[in-house]
């Protein structure tokens, strides 16, 4: 599957020269420990948004995560050898974002020594999936998917994080991760540009295979309410759903641009969606909120043993030696 | 010092001074360049001289003392047939056994009084006047009506260049030039790179340093290596009966020649052999994502295969981590990757490879007409039979352009190099020529069969390689089967070469720098 599923780089040229862009990427790698993370400036976080601002810190950061997962399984389908460095890279920065949101809950005296948040069954779900299908699905899927995940972290997330978080050390980081992430959508969009340049034919067969498999199905319902659980998080932090839902027409403004964007199947479907959780009075959200209550009694004995890669997450900027397990480094 | 320091009264003297010029100059005193002069002797060419940068022989091996060093083709094989050896103490043999056993051709076949240690080149010109080529070492000059370059393809190595290198405080080790004065007992280590170097030396450290930490950009195909220690009574049999070893030697090499199949060719056989590696991943490595991480995405033989069976166990070790974020700096206190975080080492160990000179030998090499090898070589390398270049007279290559084996042993392939050197010296002497330069026309004719056939390999299947110049083109495998190599280098054609010979020379009186040729 995985060879008739590549974008074909002998018709394909991407919109961006890929060569710069890594480049680019290389020279603007940066550390945890670039950042001060005793500065002064966590008493401007008041005690009452704690406990909201840590359940929501967790799971952006676990999103970062399987984020990060989604691009190693990009990079097995790359269409050449730089894209395919390129999502290396972004596999690494997606989990340096994780680390650093990790760093912040750390600084923000949300964990105790040695503790990592514990992901929802939502992200349990996520991570599940990823781990058994990710790698299976064409750059098609993944290539649509992602951006969409990365507009609706980047545009509503963060930037709502920027106005309820007064920190000084917060807004630094964000700076940086929101840096790298204009990266990763500028390439994400051209990358799905490629992909829609791709024959008509060879589009409607991957859509069409992908559909019936039971990968992708298994996928949109963890999607569904993936997606409605960090949607209602946010309004319950006071964000106004608003904000979410113009990130999510960004990821239509984007594929617009795009010349051949449109013609991706999967690109058209999520538009769709998109449009229905945009729209607050929907239907669309009694069958989604109820997949989130649903998924709340899903057992949690039937999940598989936490993948390893998930275990790699640490707030330590500085690792010495080797420590295997839970908050390795 | 130069020419033009002399006074001109006392160059005019130097000048009239006869100079010895050599029947053969080789240089290197490796496996091959020692293989080379027994061979020459054999075959009566007594004038030779063998030049050696270092002051001892052993070459690669002499150099390659990193811990776990050793061969990764069976030493029964990795051995000339016209000088075996019947005490290799195991089916591998370490790097010091190896060397100990080029030490022992050089004191067997006498060749020591030949080798000019500490002796560099540093230029080869041919001398067209003279016929001869003049070979530069340092401020000495040596002359010789022919020259075999044995200086090897793993014979250099330098640090790689990765960002913020020149900044870190701890040790810098480098794989091909081991730091014997550094202990990594209890030390935090890291391992830069995964390749055939690295994965001896990794099992090896992780025993002794504190912590091992392995830095990863693409992983290779490993099959296990059934390595065991040669039974006394073994060698006693070899010793005695030369013609069991032979035999023991046939069967390696054609159990080698069937893997060509798969790892020369893009073929069924290459999935076959990566569903084996996979295999041999899922026996050894428990965890799923850790196996996902090991798990090539190229065509088995697209790079060099390796072969471990203690480098998967070594990297679970508790002490151990494979690390496959991207490098992003070296900072004064060790490596910052790509997810953000610091590794504070004591020593970074670079398995980074060699610098393999694709594009002929580092130091100038000036043709008959005064033009550069380096030149003629920029971007696409080629030769004939691996062993000629056109307009580079009397040289001849060892391991040169596409002359690489992917699944056999090196030295199989260097003894048919041997064997044609030494043919088209014998020529040489035997026929009183000035010189054989391979013609153009030859020579090109069989670069397009090459690139032809190269087409259908595991190596043009799309990974980067050090096999492959920048752009892609392959100047260093031999698209084919040892034994069709062997059958074309042991086919020495004169009418091959554009020849100039002596006797017309001096029949016709020509003066010596006329370019006319007479066919041989």
């Amino acid at each position: 599957m995985a060879t008739s599923t590549q974008a074909q780089p002998s018709t394909a040229q991407p919109s961006m020269n890929m060569e710069d862009m890594l480049q680019k990427i290389k020279d603007r790698q940066w550390a945890l420990a670039d950042i001060d993370w005793d500065a002064p400036g966590v008493e401007k976080i008041p005690e009452d948004f704690k406990p909201k601002l840590k359940a929501f810190m967790a799971d952006l950061c676990w999103i970062e995560n399987v984020g990060a997962r989604g691009f190693a399984a990009m990079a097995k389908k790359a269409p050449n050898d730089t894209i395919a460095e390129i999502y290396r890279y972004f596999h690494a920065e997606e989990q340096r974002h994780a680390n650093a949101e990790l760093a912040l809950l750390k600084r923000w005296g949300m964990l105790e020594d040695g503790e990592i948040p514990e992901p929802s069954v939502n992200i349990r779900m996520a991570i599940e999936w990823l781990d058994t299908y990710a790698d299976d699905m064409p750059l098609s899927v993944l290539g649509t998917v992602i951006p969409m995940l990365e507009v609706a972290l980047d545009g509503a997330l963060l930037k709502f994080l920027l106005e309820e978080v007064h920190d000084p050390v917060c807004h630094q980081v964000f700076e940086k991760i929101n840096n790298d992430e204009s990266r990763h959508i500028a390439v994400d969009f051209a990358v799905l540009d490629m992909i829609g340049h791709a024959k008509a034919r060879k589009l409607a067969i991957d859509f069409v295979s992908n559909v019936a498999s039971p990968g992708l199905i298994i996928g949109m319902l963890m999607y569904v309410p993936l997606l409605n659980r960090m949607r209602n998080n946010l309004v319950d932090m006071g964000l106004q759903p608003e904000k979410l839902y113009r990130a999510m027409e960004r990821f239509e403004k984007l594929g617009r641009r795009g010349e051949y964007t449109h013609r991706v199947p999967l690109f058209q479907v999520l538009r769709v969606h998109s449009k229905m959780v945009v729209d607050p009075k929907h239907p669309y959200h009694l069958l989604a909120n109820s997949m989130v209550t649903l998924s709340e009694y899903y057992p949690r004995a039937l999940f598989r043993p936490i993948p390893t890669w998930f275990k790699e997450l640490t707030y330590e900027p500085v690792t010495k030696g080797v420590k295997k397990g839970m908050n390795a480094a | 010092m130069t020419v033009t320091d002399i006074a001109p009264k006392k160059r005019a003297s130097r000048a009239k001074k006869p100079v010895t010029v050599h029947t053969t100059l080789v240089i290197g005193a490796g496996f091959t360049g020692l293989g080379t002069a027994i061979k020459l002797r054999e075959a009566g060419i007594e004038d030779l001289v063998i030049l050696e940068r270092a002051d001892r022989v052993g070459g690669t091996w002499r150099d390659a003392t990193y811990p776990g060093a050793a061969c990764d083709i069976p030493s029964q094989l990795y051995s000339f047939s016209f000088a075996k050896n019947p005490n290799w103490s195991r089916t591998y043999s370490p790097s010091a056994e190896i060397c100990a056993h080029i030490e022992e051709l050089a004191e067997r076949f006498d060749l020591t009084k030949d080798i000019r240690f500490n002796t560099e080149v540093t230029a080869l010109a041919f001398d067209k006047r003279e016929a001869r080529w003049e070979v530069t070492a340092g401020r000495t000059k040596f002359y010789a009506r022919s020259v075999v370059i044995a200086s090897g393809p793993l014979s250099d190595a330098s640090l790689p260049k990765i960002r913020g290198i020149d900044d870190y405080q701890g040790v810098k080790v480098l794989s091909a030039r081991w730091d014997h004065d550094f202990d990594f007992t209890g030390k935090n280590v890291a391992v830069i790179g995964t390749g055939a170097s690295a994965i001896q030396i990794i099992p090896e450290l992780v025993k002794v340093a504190g912590s091992v930490k392995v830095f990863q950009r693409t992983p290779g195909w490993v099959m296990p290596r059934l390595d065991s220690s040669t039974p006394a009574a073994v060698q006693r049999v070899f010793e005695k009966l030369p013609v069991v070893q032979q035999a023991a030697r046939t069967a390696l090499f054609l159990g080698h020649e069937v893997a060509a199949t798969g790892l020369v060719w893009n073929t069924p056989i290459t999935t076959l052999i990566q569903q084996a590696g996979k295999l041999h991943l899922r026996m050894t490595v428990k965890d799923k994502w850790l196996r996902r991480q090991l798990t090539p995405d190229f065509r088995a033989g697209c790079k060099r295969m390796l072969m471990s069976s203690d480098y998967y166990p070594a990297l679970q070790a508790d002490n151990c981590k494979l690390i496959t974020w991207p490098i992003a700096t070296i900072t004064p206190d060790g490596i910052q990757t790509s997810d953000g975080l610091q590794h504070e080492l004591d020593a970074i160990v670079f398995a980074t490879g060699y610098d393999v000179h694709l594009e002929g030998p580092p130091y100038p090499i000036t043709g008959i007409d005064g033009q550069l090898l380096s030149d003629d070589w920029s971007g696409h390398p080629q030769a004939y039979k691996s062993a000629s270049a056109h307009g580079y007279p009397n040289l001849f290559f060892t391991c040169g352009p596409n002359s690489g084996p992917g699944h056999n042993s090196l030295l199989v392939y260097a003894q048919g190099q041997i064997e044609y050197a030494v043919s088209g010296i014998r020529a040489l002497v035997e026929q009183d020529l000035r010189w054989l330069d391979v013609r153009k026309d030859v020579q090109d004719d069989y670069n397009v069969t090459m690139q032809k056939r190269l087409q259908s390999t595991t190596w043009m299947t799309g990974c980067s390689s050090w096999y492959l110049t920048a752009d892609g083109f392959n100047a260093s495998m031999y698209p084919g089967f040892a034994t069709q190599y062997l059958r074309q280098m042991q086919d020495f054609r004169i009418d091959d070469y554009d020849v100039a010979s002596n006797a017309a020379k001096r029949l016709w009186n020509i003066p010596a720098d006329d370019t006319r040729t007479v066919a041989g």
